[in-house]
């Protein structure tokens, strides 16, 4: 801060615009600052851009997956990925393709197998017709991001099929949309306990406080996935998707505000006695008003990097008990589901891609994490100002 | 008398984000044998690195310039070039608490809080005097009986956040003096404590240099307690020396507009009615140092057009004193 | 230090009580009672008729129609002064006997894999923060985040499969097949330790990863501290210095965090042990939720949150002794 007084006589023309940068620099708004801040942390950037990837894809996941979550390829059952090539032994053409494939029966095991055949080619294609889908739940459409003509009579399994036939690259871009959506559902519900909890810990001190904290200490004590599980196995069987996916947010969302509502109990009761503080408190206002106007603007951020950094543990929460079970059910897909086909060493060895969604919660998790460290290094007033 | 430790051209300068800086440059100073060196200057103007530097206690992004040399006469004569000794070799080691001290500005952050006093007290006399554990024992307790610490067989046991402040202050003393050294550094050891408190561990720290024939840096923002403790100073005006000399000869008769500066600020008790009058100006940041001589900037009589430009020379127009002024030199003067 | 301890124990049996009643409410959630669950599970598909009235019956005998209150007092009171944690419907016995010898063989586990992460993290994180901004210390970042973002089932299956290629088959579980049911004997035990590192290195590796990182964090800050820097000025040798002072430092918040990790490796217990094939508790536990075998549920869940509350007592004492400062208040 204190260079800026001490700039001395000779102003030359850099001299002027550094001095300009800096004006602008001191009079920025606090959330300018922080993401100008964030702006410069590349590894942040990079992992925003791509959750910010993974949302679009699974909001508009009808129009991205070529297929739906639970259509079945019967011509082509536990199949490999498929990837799209330029060239073949017939030649190469400037339009991507695939070669059609073909039943054989495996000459030692007697199964049907699908075996490439190279005299076909299918081009990849970008908006194509295909199956009918509502976008976004409600918009009708029946063009795809990218699949194969459906005069081709097959289909396109970028990353494979399943057991049942079913395109793990559709699968996966569905899940994306439910494993974030459960995440930030989860997120906003303990945010709603964690601020009310923690507020009135943090306002009201005292026994409310004493109380509150022993609550909280009984939470963080008890083992967070066994619990979890408790709550889930209790969820009757006969319960629709729909209710089990709101179930699972409820869940998630009821355990996870100890460690932010401590952080805004703990702030509320350092600014509690602040001379605005009790200015508001005298000049009449209500409890509430006088936290969310006066008390929490002040760390905002703070809350900000709290929330970002909970999104891992709500993420691989859900994975872990759908991976066992206990948590959504088929005909749901969430990236736990569909990692609970591959829990084996079979799969590795057999169907590998299979485990295509597991890149996806490692990605999801690591980018969080990261934006989270990028987002408190940018909310720290006391950085460097350079 | 005899010089037991003679600084010259000393330059230290840290790799930052910002680039290089510079913050000591072209220091030399001596030290004769029993005698007590003021280092005094501003906050920022250098003296904790340049005295870290004889330890090499500066941190990995720091070096020293190439024409630094600073050479150390040990306590059996040898002379010591301390820049060129190796890290981790045991002539440094001996160098560190065995020849040459060093109290902080911090006594309670000096110690470690885990450790009692007596634990980190026979740690260095173990390695220093060579005695075993119980002897070390002993002598830890007879020196901080020597510094002042009454039931001193009780406290040795204590952990530091047991003893007060100033208590804490005259175990470090205790401490650093234990392992033997001949030269003492004290970086601002009074700063911390509060006035009375500070009067005593001054009083304490003049009696035992004098007792124990040791040199002696002291390091102090504060020209009033260099007059009541250095035999000899040395003013640090951002990195560099600009005036020295015996201590009373400069306190009497300043040369350098910054020393006179200085001087003119310490509050007297006859003008109670005056207002301070601190130096004008703040000190220049280490990454925008100025041009020509480093005080030019707040300087009431820079002379325009020399100044700013170019760097003052050492000059001594007073035997035994040192000044870098132009005001000072023949050049100076006439372009006045 | 007397005062200190009682103080903390009296804490923790707070914290205990209190975990109980969240672990009984639990138990209590799932629609229908034992009763209930019990003639399902003993009458379906055999073709006798269950009325309500043997419902009825069987609820009173076991004293399920009492108020809820009663009830927990009942079940709280026969644990802590009998041992008793009730009845197991799914394998027709006591839930102590369900449970039985898992409770050793789960901290066997336990001990091995908290054991593994303090001997690999406290070191390493000390190194990193000694060579900080080295090629070491950047590449120990990057497995840091890794280690936090891989879910553990993954880990487990990724180890398992490598396990398997270069070990053998059968690496999986906790015991070779001759001696799954023998009785404990001396080749028992050690075959147990053959089985044991896998699982240790799995649950551990979350732990570790997140241990590396808060040594490395407070020894970077104790590096700084001028006790260092004057100990230094003392000639203490290089080595020894960072044992003795920063490292030893160091140590603390692991310390006051056991408790944290024991939670953490329960947590991922009943997941890894689906993948590893670990016959414990986690495994249990995960059986019984889904046969929705509340009692042996609970009992178990209580075990291991008892099991965090005494790790978190003993942290307490244990940082005590090492810091001084903590047990006079400072
Ligand atoms: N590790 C470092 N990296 C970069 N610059 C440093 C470092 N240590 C010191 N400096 C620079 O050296 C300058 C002088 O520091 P030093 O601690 O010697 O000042 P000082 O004269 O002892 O001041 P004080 O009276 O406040 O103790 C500082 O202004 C700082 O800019
Ligand atoms: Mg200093």
């Amino acid at each position: 801060m204190s260079d800026a007084t001490h700039l001395t006589g000779d102003l030359t023309v850099a001299g002027a615009c550094e001095h300009e940068a800096r004006l602008k620099y001191y009079s920025a708004s606090q959330w300018t600052l922080i993401w100008w801040r964030f702006r410069r942390h590349r590894a942040a950037m990079v992992a925003a851009a791509l959750l910010g990837v993974m949302a679009l894809a699974g909001i508009f996941a009808e129009f991205v997956a070529p297929y739906g979550p639970v259509t079945r390829d019967t011509q082509y059952i536990e199949g490999a990925p498929q990837i799209p090539k330029f060239c073949d032994a017939a030649g190469c053409s400037f339009v991507p393709f695939i070669n059609g494939t073909k039943t054989e029966r495996d000459p030692v095991t007697l199964r049907a197998i699908s075996v490439p055949d190279p005299e076909v080619r299918h081009y990849v294609q970008f908006y194509v017709k295909g199956e009918m889908v509502k976008l976004l739940g409600f918009i009708p459409i029946d063009r795809h991001l990218i699949g194969l003509r459906p005069e081709s009579g097959q289909k396109i399994h970028f990353w494979g099929t399943d057991d049942l036939g079913r395109d793990v690259f559709s699968r996966t871009i569905y899940a994306t949309r439910t494993s974030l959506s459960i995440g930030v559902l989860g997120v906003l519900i303990s945010f709603v306990l964690a601020l009310i909890i923690g507020g009135a810990a943090g306002y009201l001190g005292g026994m409310t406080d004493n109380v509150i904290q022993r609550a909280t200490e009984v939470i963080r004590v008890v083992p967070i996935i066994p619990l979890y599980m408790g709550l889930a196995a209790a969820m009757p069987k006969e319960w629709s998707t729909t209710q089990v996916y709101f179930a699972m947010t409820l869940i998630l969302g009821l355990f996870g505000w100890p460690t932010l509502a401590r952080r805004i109990r703990s702030q509320l009761l350092s600014i509690r006695n602040e001379d605005y503080v009790i200015a508001a408190r005298l000049a009449g206002a209500r409890p509430g008003r006088i936290i969310a106007q006066h008390m929490l603007p002040g760390f905002t951020s703070f809350i900000i990097v709290d929330l970002v950094i909970s999104f891992p543990y709500m993420i691989l929460s859900e994975t872990a008990l759908s991976f066992v079970g206990l948590g959504l059910r088929p005909p749901s897909v969430s990236w736990g589901v569909l990692l609970q086909q591959a829990q084996s060493v079979r799969a590795i060895e057999q169907t590998p891609w299979l485990f295509i969604p597991a890149v996806f919660v490692v990605v999801a998790v690591l980018a969080f994490t990261v934006i989270g460290d990028g987002l408190r290094d940018a909310a720290d007033p006391y950085a460097e100002a350079s | 008398m005899s010089k037991m430790l003679s600084v010259e051209n000393l330059s230290i300068s840290f790799r930052t984000d910002e680039g290089v800086i510079t913050p000591v440059k072209g220091v030399s100073f001596t030290v004769e044998k029993g005698r007590t060196l003021g280092l005094v200057g501003e906050s920022g103007s250098g003296k904790s690195i340049s005295t870290k530097a004889l330890m090499q206690l500066l941190p990995g992004t720091a070096r020293l310039g190439a024409a630094s040399r600073m050479i150390y006469t040990a306590k059996d004569g040898q002379q010591i070039s301390l820049g060129n000794l190796r890290h981790g070799s045991k002539e440094l080691r001996r160098i560190r608490g065995g020849e040459i001290g060093m109290i902080f500005q911090e006594p309670m952050a000096s110690f470690s809080p885990v450790y009692t006093i007596g634990n980190q007290m026979m740690e260095a006399i173990m390695l220093h005097r060579g005695l075993k554990k119980r002897e070390a024992r002993q002598f830890a307790i007879g020196m901080l009986n020597k510094v002042g610490i009454s039931n001193a067989a009780a406290r040795v046991d204590q952990y530091p956040h047991e003893l007060s402040g100033g208590m804490r202050q005259r175990a470090m003393i205790a401490l650093t003096l234990s392992a033997g050294p001949a030269l003492l550094i004290a970086d601002e050891p009074t700063t911390a404590l509060d006035v009375t408190i500070q009067a005593q561990v001054l009083d304490l720290m003049r009696d035992l240099q004098r007792e124990l024939g040791m040199g002696m840096i002291f390091i102090t923002h504060d020209l009033g307690v260099i007059a009541q403790i250095a035999d000899d100073v040395a003013v640090m005006y951002l990195g560099t020396i600009v005036e020295r000399g015996p201590a009373k000869e400069v306190i009497r008769n300043p040369q350098h507009p910054y020393t006179q500066g200085l001087l003119d600020a310490i509050p007297s008790l006859d003008h109670l009615h005056d207002r301070l009058k601190p130096v004008p100006g703040d000190i220049p940041s280490p990454t925008a140092r100025p041009g020509g001589c480093p005080f030019h900037t707040r300087c009431t009589q820079a002379i325009a057009g020399t100044c700013e430009v170019h760097e003052p020379p050492e000059t001594s127009a007073i035997p035994g004193c040192a000044v870098r002024c132009w005001l000072h030199t023949s050049q100076g003067r006439s372009a006045a | 230090m007397l005062r200190f301890t009682l103080e903390r124990f009296a804490g923790m049996v707070v914290t205990m009580l209190l975990v109980s009643v969240m672990v009984f409410l639990i138990m209590e959630i799932p629609p229908g009672d034992y009763a209930d669950r019990y003639a399902f599970r003993k009458y379906s598909g055999t073709g006798v008729n269950v009325t309500e009235a043997d419902i009825e019956a069987i609820r009173r005998d076991l004293g399920l129609d009492q108020p809820m209150l009663l009830r927990y007092f009942d079940w709280i009171g026969g644990i802590v002064l009998r041992g008793d944690f009730g009845q197991a419907f799914a394998f027709e016995t006591s839930v102590a006997k369900v449970i039985g010898d898992k409770v050793w063989l789960t901290a066997g586990i336990l001990f091995a894999t908290l054991l593994l992460t303090y001997l690999v993290s406290i070191p390493v994180g000390i190194y990193a923060a000694v060579r900080r901004g080295s090629a070491v210390d950047y590449g120990l970042t990057v497995f840091s985040y890794l280690g936090l973002a891989l879910p553990n089932f993954l880990l487990a299956l990724v180890m398992l499969y490598f396990a398997n290629r270069w070990f053998g088959a059968d690496i999986g579980g906790l015991f070779s097949d001759q001696y799954r049911d023998a009785p404990w004997s001396l080749a028992k035990a050690w075959d147990m330790a053959k089985h044991l590192w896998l699982s240790a290195v799995v649950l551990a590796w979350s732990a570790v990863a997140y241990q590396i990182q808060t040594v490395r964090a407070t020894m970077s800050d104790e590096l700084n501290k001028l006790s260092v820097t004057a100990a230094r000025a003392r000639g203490v040798p290089e080595l020894k210095l960072l044992v003795k002072y920063p490292a030893r430092l160091a140590i603390n918040p692991v310390v006051s965090t056991i408790g944290f990790d024991v939670n953490r490796i329960f947590s991922e217990l009943p997941i890894v042990a689906v993948v590893l094939g670990l016959t414990e508790l986690g495994e249990l536990l995960l059986k019984a939720y889904l046969d929705l075998d509340m009692n042996v549920a609970g009992a178990i869940l209580l075990l291991l949150t008892f099991a965090i509350v005494f790790m978190n007592f003993l942290s307490d004492l244990l940082l005590g002794w090492l810091d001084p400062r903590i047990k006079l208040g400072v």
